[in-house]
């Protein structure tokens, strides 16, 4: 291919509107983690990496919907152990930093273990959501 | 450099074998997970740095004059009780009675001061998120010392060598509010619990050694102490709540101790303590914090109050554990080894814990209780016990 079909394929591309994508939290710089269904992706990254039992941190994350998903009128994180049955001594306090941009302070694990970290994102009567296990020590 | 190389050797030889080789040939080998799990048990002493919400924390000063307040009756409404009436040097800081006696008998345990400096909560029901919160609070309780922010003003005013110290600490003379001298009076007594450190133990020794990879100062914890600390980090699972190197996660729990106070009447435990800390002024919120940053009261701002909370008391420290007794929020366990029974033969319909799972009874042998006990008893210095 050479530079004039180059030009010409950027331009079809503009007439038809397409963009390029860009990937979910290009804003947070890190070691991000990707969770995702089939109506949205979430980016996030932690201020302590790997987070450890009995210490506060913060997550970071970005919502990113998919296909016609529209943006979630209400973020929540929270986080539980699943073979304990119990979740955190703490309610996290989510705000929003840029738009799609969010960030959880308030976070402790109490315990060594499966922990899952949860991202409800809400639109109208429903909500989405997504979940990643850590492993903590 | 030769200890690091031979850390690095035994952690080699760790990953590859899977479990770590044992020099004692009693004791089953530590696993991987439990070789971890150990290590996370120290290094002792673990400084926990200065506390930024008092503003005289570590300093030689306040420390001295908060052990000087800490042995004086005056700061009691009646003149006749101390902090050390209860807290006694001697017994580990504690005073060996199943529940507390100050101006009247109180409902729960008298906690030993070792280590306290660093908590995220004090109290069995972690009303104060902060040390001198603590320390206040038995000067102003009624069934304690019984005290005022009145009276104890008016005693360092009074008293020209406290009014000379007073100053001498906080760089200026006594203020006009009482509260606030209130208040600097307990933030000298923390900055002296402060320096209140067990020594290190032969668990500290055998960790340690661990960590390096001295097989030969390891050979030298008593087996049944070993095999105590396998089932400890192991299949005992007691690390869940008895983690990090003050043994200890600062969280709260049920472990199926009655809280009936009397017919009629419960101690609500956690549940009353978040109602407490949230309502009180002396909390890392308020206006007696030091530091305008807030830094020490994440904890404080997201803490959540549950239905679980009911019933559930702070895990203590297992420090000098040995010197403790009786145990258990109320004073209720008179030894060690009831104490170990209590979890092996543990009654699952007395925890109030809302579907959790997260005990179960041990089920132990006389001789795994042993062990366990054994391993207990290695937590505490052998210089420090009576």
């Amino acid at each position: 291919m050479n530079w004039q079909h180059i030009m010409t394929l950027i331009g079809v591309l503009a007439a038809a509107g397409v963009e390029a994508a860009e990937p979910c939290g290009a804003a947070l710089t890190g070691d991000k983690r990707i969770l995702q269904n089939a109506r949205y992706q979430v980016a996030y990254l932690t201020d302590i990496n790997p987070v450890p039992a009995g210490r506060h941190f913060v997550v970071d994350f970005a919502v990113c919907p998919r296909g016609d998903a529209p943006p979630p009128s209400a973020v929540r994180v929270d986080a539980n152990m699943p073979e304990h049955r119990h979740g955190m001594n703490y309610r996290p306090v989510v705000t929003t930093t840029a738009p799609g941009v969010y960030r959880a302070e308030g976070l402790l694990f109490h315990m060594p273990g499966r922990w899952d970290l949860t991202f409800d994102l809400v639109t109208g009567n429903t909500t989405q959501r997504l979940a990643s296990t850590l492993r903590v020590e | 450099m030769k200890h690091a190389v031979l850390a690095a050797g035994s952690l080699l030889v760790l990953l590859l074998a899977g479990t770590v080789p044992a020099q004692d040939p009693a004791p089953e080998p530590f696993t991987v997970a439990q070789w971890r799990a150990i290590l996370a048990l120290g290094p002792w002493p673990n400084p926990t740095g200065v506390d930024p919400s008092n503003r005289v924390s570590g300093h030689p000063d306040a420390i001295a004059f908060g052990a000087t307040l800490f042995a004086d009756p005056r700061l009691s409404r009646d003149g006749t009780l101390a902090c050390a009436t209860c807290h006694q040097p001697e017994r580990a800081f504690a005073d060996g009675l199943p529940r507390g006696r100050g101006a009247t008998d109180v409902d729960r345990n008298t906690t030993s001061l070792l280590n306290v400096g660093g908590q995220r909560w004090y109290g069995w029901d972690g009303a104060a998120d902060n040390l001198w919160a603590m320390s206040l609070r038995p000067m102003l309780d009624e069934r304690e010392m019984g005290g005022n922010a009145q009276q104890l003003a008016s005693l360092v005013r009074s008293d020209p060598a406290l009014q000379a110290r007073y100053a001498a600490v906080f760089r200026q003379p006594p203020p006009a509010d009482d509260e606030r001298v209130a208040v600097d009076l307990a933030k000298a007594l923390a900055a002296y619990q402060e320096t209140l450190v067990t020594a290190r133990t032969p668990f500290d020794e055998f960790r340690d050694a661990l960590a390096r990879g001295d097989t030969v100062a390891a050979a030298r914890y008593p087996a049944a102490a070993r095999r105590g600390l396998a089932f400890f980090v192991g299949e005992g699972r007691c690390t869940m709540c008895h983690g990090g190197p003050r043994f200890s996660n600062d969280e709260f729990g049920d472990v199926g101790v009655p809280y009936f106070i009397a017919p009629g009447k419960v101690d609500a435990g956690r549940h009353g303590g978040i109602a407490q800390l949230k309502s009180s002024r002396y909390n890392l919120l308020g206006p007696f914090n030091d530091d305008a940053k807030r830094a020490t009261a994440t904890s404080t701002r997201h803490v959540a109050i549950e239905h679980r909370n009911y019933g559930e008391f702070k895990v203590p420290s297992l420090r000098d554990v040995a010197r403790t007794a009786p145990y258990m929020h109320n004073g209720s366990i008179p030894t060690l080894r009831e104490v170990v029974r209590h979890y092996s033969n543990l009654d699952e319909n007395r925890l109030h814990a809302d579907g959790e799972r997260i005990l179960k009874p041990l089920g132990l042998s006389k001789y795994d209780t042993d062990d366990l006990v054994a391993f207990l008893e290695s937590l505490t210095s052998p210089a420090s016990t009576p």
